[in-house]
C-alpha cells in the first residue's frame, strides 16, 4: 500500500504529534534513509548521540521506532512515512540491516515472520551432536515439569473462579431480591466490588463486563435502565452458568463461554491451531471502532467485510473484526487500516459457535487504498435483525454484531438518530455518539449501510449513499 | 411460548425485587436453587430479542435547493486537512470560505460535521445547505427556505442569508437606484438592526436627492449606528442642517495662510490635551468616522483637493481625511490623501477601523493599492497591518503587494527573522492573488516545513478550487 498523507493523518495519536513530525522532513535529520521489499527504516538523529532507529512496513503501515516516546506511532515514524509519502526524497536501496531483520521476524502476519525453528539457520555442526543429544533428554524433562506446573496451575485457576462464580451467584440473589429498579442508583458502585472479586479469582473478561454495566447503563435514557439491568445481569449469570457446566458443552461454545470468563487464546496457539477457521480471501475495512474500556486499555475494533469467494463459500464467515488493545496513556486511537482499505490476507478465526474475531495469519497481496463502494447483500433491516436474533439463540451473550441493511433512511427524532426501514417496520437507534456525525444522513435518502448493533444502539460504519460513500469519523 | 409468559410475567418481580413481589409460579421455571436467577437470565434474554421501539413520530427535513456546486472529492481531503482542529490564524478558513463562494461551491454535506466550526463561523458564505447546518446547529427556529444567490429576485431577496440581501440591493442600486430604495423601503421593518445597518451601507452607490426623505425617516431609528449612518449620508447630500460630528471636527481644526507669493489655505489638527500620540489614531476615528469629506469641506470652503493639500502638513489631519475618505468611498481623496501621508496604511490600521462598508470587490483592490503604493520596496510593515489589511480586503491583495515582496530582500531575510512564523506564511498566502501563487510557493520552498506547510496546502487548495471550475 503505498503510504498517503491521510493514511498518516489518521494513525497519528494527535496533532501535536504530526506537528512535531513535521519538523523531520528535513533530510538533514536522517543521517539513513533506506527502502527495500516494502520496508523504509532509517535512522533520525533526535538530541542525543546515537540516532533512533525507525522501521516501517509499508504493507500495513506497522511501525518500530527505538525512541522513548510513549505515543505510537511517535513522531519519527510518522515523519519516515510523511518524507515516503511525499516523495520529495530519494530512499536508498539497501539490504535490511539486523535490527530490521529482528523486528521483522516478530511481527505479526508479516511476510518475514519466522515459523518456530527457523532461527537455526543451516545444519548443527557435526561436533555438536553429542552435546545435543545429551541436551535432548534433559529438555525432555523440563518440558515435562513445565507441563506439570501449567497443569497444576490451570486447576488452581479453575477452582478460584469456580468460587468466584459462587459469590457472584450470591450477589447477584442480592441484587435480584432487592429489585433492579434500586439496583441502577447504585449499579456503578455495586458492580466495581464484584468485578474487583472476579478479577482476584482470575476472571478478568467477565470482571470487565460486570465493570462496564454500570457505564453502560448511565447511557441509557431513565426508562431504559431497570430493563438493561435485567438484560446484562441475566447474561452475566448464562455465562457463569454455562461456565459450570461445561461438559455439557458443544466445543465451540465451550471456546466461546471459557473466552467469555477470561481464558485467551494466544496468537501463536491460535495461528497453530489446525482446526481453526481460516479463510483467504480479499477483505474491505468496513470501519475502525475505539472504546475505552475499565481497565484504561482502549480496544480498537477494525471490522471486515468479506469482498471475495473464498473458495467452497459453505458458512464462511462473511464479516471478521480484529482487535487490538493498546495502553490508553500511548494516545495511539487507530489500527493500520482506515475504512475503505482492501486488504488480502488469510485469517484465522477465533473458535466460536460464531466465528468473528480474527487475527491475521499471513497477508496475501498489498493493502490498497479505495474509493469503491463495499458490495453489501440484498438484505433488509428487518431481515439482519432476524439474523441477529438467530445468532442471540445460538450463543446467547452476543455482544456486537454486525448488521447490514439496504434500502433504508436515517430519520430524526428529538436529538437522535434512527435507521428506519419503514416497510420492515423496525427503527435502530444510532449510537449517540454519532448524533453530530451522522446527521447529515437525515435527508440523504435512501441509504445501505454496514453497522455492529449492540442490542441497545447500531453504530454505523459504513453508509453507500446518492452523496456517496459515509464512514463513521 | 411457555418461557416466553413466564419471562414477562416476572418482569414485575425482577424490577421490584423479589423480596417484595414473589416470581409467579411455574413448575420448570420456578424450580431449582437458583430459580431467581434462571428467571433474570430468561426475562433478560427474551427482552434482547425484542425489537427496539421506535419514536411514534420522526422529523421531516426540510428541503434544501442548494444550487452550488459540490467540492470534488479530490478536494474534500485537503480541505479537511486544512480546516479540522486549526490553531493558527483565521485567515486560513476567510480565504477558504471566500474561495468556495466566489467558485459557488460548497463543502459535501458529510464533511460539515467534521469542518462545524467553520461552518459555523462562514455560514453566509458556503451557501443554503451551510445555513442551514447553522440554524439547526444553533437550535434557533429554522429557516423557512434558504436560497442562492443566483436564484434571488425581487420576490424573495428578504429571506436570503444578509450578506446575499446586501449584495442583491448593491446590485439592484447600481441599474436602478430608485427601484431598490423602494425595495428596501418595503421590507425595511423585518430587519433587525444589524441588517438596517449594512443594508443602508448598500445604498451608498447612486445616492441622490431621491433618496433624502428615505435617510431623514431614519432619524428616529432605534439603533444609534443606523441613525448616525443616515445622518452621514445626508450629510453627503447636504441635506442636513447642522451635523453636530461637523461641529466638533471643525472646533479642532486651524485654519491658517500659508505661502509668499500664492497664499493657500494650511490646515492643522489640534488634540485634545489628554489624548497622547498612541491614542491619537483611535480618537480620529471616533471624532471623523460620522463626517462626510463632503460636508467638511464645504463647511471649509474648500474642494478635496485643496483640503487634502491644506493638511499636508498635519499627520493627524491626514489620517482623519483618509479615514472619511475610506469610510465614505472616496478613493480620490484617498489617493491626494496618501500622496502626503506614506504610511497611512499603517495608521488607518491604529485606528481600528474594522470593515470598508458596501465597496465592490475593485474598489477594494484600488483602495489597497493606494495605500501600499508608497511603501514601494519598503514594506517594514508589521504583521499586525497585513492581518488588518486581509480582513478589510476580504480577498486577494493587489499585485503590486505580492511585487514589492519579491522585488525586496523581505523573505529572505536569515532563519531567525520575525517574519518566517506561521501566521506571516498564513496571511501572505491568504493575500497572495491566483497568477503570484507559483512565485510565493516557490520562495518559501526551502523554508522549514512547519512554517510554511499550512500556507502552502491553502495555496494548493485554492489552485485544486480554480482547476476544477475551469473543468467544469
Amino acid at each position: 500500500m503505498a503510504l498517503t498523507l491521510e493514511k498518516i493523518e489518521s494513525l497519528a495519536p494527535d496533532q501535536a504529534s504530526l506537528t512535531a513530525a513535521r519538523k523531520l522532513l528535513k533530510v538533514s535529520a536522517w543521517p539513513t534513509l533506506c527502502a527495500a521489499e516494502g520496508l523504509l527504516w532509517g535512522e533520525c538523529q533526535g538530541s542525543g548521540a546515537t540516532p533512533y532507529r525507525v522501521v516501517v512496513a509499508e504493507a500495513d503501515a506497522g511501525y518500530k521506532c527505538s525512541c522513548p516516546s510513549r505515543k505510537f506511532p511517535c513522531k519519527h515514524a510518522l515523519a519516515l512515512m510523511w518524507l515516503r509519502a511525499e516523495g520529495k526524497v530519494g530512499f536508498a536501496d539497501g539490504s535490511r540491516p539486523e535490527w530490521v531483520k529482528d523486528w521483522l521476524s516478530r511481527r505479526r502476519g508479516s511476510a518475514g515472520a519466522k515459523t518456530p525453528g527457523e532461527d537455526r539457520d543451516g545444519p548443527a555442526p557435526s561436533m555438536d551432536l553429542a552435546v545435543a543429544d545429551e541436551n535432548k533428554v534433559l529438555d525432555e524433562k523440563a518440558q515435562a515439569r513445565a507441563e506439570a506446573i501449567r497443569e497444576r496451575s490451570r486447576a488452581e485457576r479453575e477452582a478460584a473462579i469456580v468460587a468466584g462464580l459462587a459469590d457472584l451467584d450470591i450477589w447477584m440473589q442480592d441484587q435480584v431480591e432487592r429489585g433492579m429498579a434500586g439496583f441502577v442508583t447504585q449499579s456503578a458502585k455495586q458492580c466495581r466490588v464484584i468485578a474487583q472479586r472476579l478479577v482476584d479469582a482470575k476472571a478478568a473478561a467477565l470482571a470487565t463486563r460486570v465493570d462496564r454495566i454500570g457505564a453502560m447503563l448511565f447511557r441509557l435514557p431513565d426508562e431504559a435502565r431497570p430493563q438493561a439491568a435485567i438484560r446484562e445481569l441475566g447474561q452475566v449469570h448464562l455465562i457463569a452458568e454455562a461456565y459450570r457446566r461445561q461438559g455439557e458443552l458443544p466445543e465451540a461454545l465451550l471456546a466461546d463461554v471459557r473466552q467469555a470468563v477470561g481464558w485467551q487464546t494466544t496468537r501463536e496457539a491460535l495461528l497453530a491451531d489446525a482446526a481453526a477457521v481460516r479463510v483467504e480471501a480479499t477483505w474491505r475495512v468496513a470501519g475502525v471502532l475505539t472504546e475505552v474500556q475499565p481497565d484504561r486499555l482502549r480496544r480498537i475494533e477494525t471490522w471486515l467485510w468479506r469482498e471475495s469467494d473464498a473458495g467452497a463459500e459453505g458458512d464462511l464467515p462473511r464479516v471478521a473484526v480484529l482487535m487490538d488493545f493498546v495502553p490508553v496513556a500511548t494516545g495511539a486511537a487507530t489500527s493500520g487500516f482506515s475504512a475503505g482499505d482492501r486488504i488480502a490476507a488469510e485469517l484465522v478465526f477465533y473458535p466460536s459457535v460464531l466465528p468473528l474475531r480474527a487475527q491475521i495469519a499471513r497477508m496475501t497481496g498489498d493493502t490498497q487504498t479505495s474509493n469503491e463502494d463495499i458490495v453489501l447483500p440484498e438484505t433488509s433491516l428487518a431481515g439482519s435483525f432476524e439474523d441477529y436474533r438467530a445468532a442471540l439463540a445460538a450463543l446467547p451473550w452476543l455482544g456486537g454484531w454486525p448488521l447490514t441493511f439496504q434500502d433504508a433512511e436515517v430519520r430524526r427524532a428529538g436529538e437522535s438518530l434512527y435507521v428506519v426501514d419503514e416497510a420492515g417496520g423496525i427503527a435502530l437507534p444510532l449510537h449517540a455518539s454519532q448524533a453530530l456525525h451522522a446527521l447529515p444522513l437525515a435527508g440523504a435518502g435512501r441509504v445501505q449501510g454496514f453497522g455492529i448493533w449492540d442490542g441497545y444502539e447500531y453504530m454505523m460504519c459504513w453508509a453507500n449513499t446518492a452523496l456517496g460513500r459515509w464512514v463513521s469519523a | 411460548m411457555k418461557s416466553a409468559a413466564f419471562a414477562k410475567g416476572a418482569l414485575p418481580a425482577l424490577l421490584k425485587g423479589t423480596a417484595r413481589q414473589a416470581l409467579p409460579e411455574d413448575e420448570i421455571f420456578s424450580a431449582g436453587q437458583n430459580a431467581a436467577l434462571s428467571a433474570l437470565s430468561l426475562a433478560g434474554q427474551w427482552l434482547r430479542f425484542e425489537r427496539p421501539a421506535a419514536p411514534a413520530v420522526f422529523a421531516v427535513e426540510p428541503r434544501i435547493e442548494d444550487r452550488r456546486r459540490m467540492l470534488p472529492d479530490e478536494l474534500r481531503r485537503p480541505m479537511l486537512r486544512l480546516l479540522r482542529g486549526r490553531v493558527g490564524t483565521d485567515h486560513v478558513a476567510m480565504a477558504v470560505a471566500r474561495a468556495l463562494d466566489e467558485h459557488g461551491m460548497r463543502p459535501h454535506p458529510f464533511d460539515l460535521p467534521q469542518l462545524d466550526v467553520f461552518v459555523r463561523s462562514y455560514a453566509e458564505r458556503l451557501g443554503a445547505t451551510a445555513e442551514h447546518w447553522k440554524a439547526r446547529q444553533s437550535k434557533s427556529v429554522e429557516t423557512a427556505s434558504a436560497y442562492d444567490g443566483d436564484a434571488l429576485h425581487d420576490g424573495n431577496w428578504a429571506e436570503a442569508p444578509l450578506g446575499k440581501r446586501v449584495e442583491y440591493l448593491m446590485a439592484r442600486r447600481r441599474t436602478d437606484a430608485d427601484g431598490a430604495r423602494m425595495l428596501l423601503e418595503t421590507a425595511w421593518p423585518q430587519q433587525n438592526a444589524d441588517a438596517r445597518f449594512r443594508l443602508l451601507q448598500g445604498m451608498q452607490d447612486g445616492l441622490s436627492e431621491s433618496d433624502v426623505a428615505f435617510l431623514k425617516s431614519q432619524d428616529k431609528d432605534r439603533a444609534p449606528r443606523v441613525r448616525q449612518l443616515a445622518r452621514r449620508l445626508l450629510g453627503r447630500l447636504g441635506a442636513v442642517d447642522e451635523n453636530p460630528a461637523v461641529a466638533a471636527c471643525l472646533g479642532r481644526i486651524r485654519r491658517e495662510q500659508t505661502g509668499v507669493l500664492r497664499t493657500r489655505a494650511a490646515l492643522r489638527l489640534e488634540l485634545p490635551a489628554n489624548v497622547k500620540e498612541q491614542a491619537a489614531p483611535a480618537w480620529i476615528r471616533e471624532t471623523f468616522a460620522e463626517v462626510s469629506p463632503e460636508e467638511l469641506a464645504r463647511k471649509l470652503e474648500l474642494d478635496m483637493r485643496e483640503m487634502a493639500d491644506a493638511a499636508a502638513k498635519d499627520r493627524y489631519l491626514l489620517l482623519a481625511l483618509a479615514l472619511m475618505a475610506t469610510v465614505n468611498q472616496r478613493l480620490d481623496l484617498l489617493a491626494a490623501t496618501v500622496a502626503h501621508l506614506g504610511d497611512a496604511w499603517q495608521l488607518l490600521c491604529a485606528t481600528g477601523l474594522d470593515e470598508l462598508g458596501a465597496m465592490l470587490r475593485e474598489e477594494r483592490l484600488e483602495w489597497a493599492e493606494i495605500l501600499i503604493r508608497p511603501y514601494g520596496r519598503k514594506l517594514h510593515v508589521e504583521y499586525g497591518a497585513w492581518d488588518w489589511l486581509h480582513r478589510m480586503l476580504d480577498g486577494a491583495a493587489p499585485a503590486a503587494l505580492l511585487e514589492s515582496v519579491f522585488d525586496s530582500a523581505w523573505l529572505e531575510d536569515g532563519e531567525g527573522s520575525t517574519r518566517r512564523t506561521v501566521q506571516w506564511m498564513e496571511v501572505m498566502a491568504a493575500l497572495c492573488p491566483a497568477e503570484q501563487r507559483g512565485e510565493l510557493k516557490a520562495r518559501i520552498a526551502d523554508f522549514e516545513p512547519q512554517i510554511t506547510a499550512s500556507a502552502i496546502q491553502l495555496m494548493e487548495f485554492l489552485d485544486g478550487l480554480e482547476a476544477s471550475t475551469e473543468d467544469a
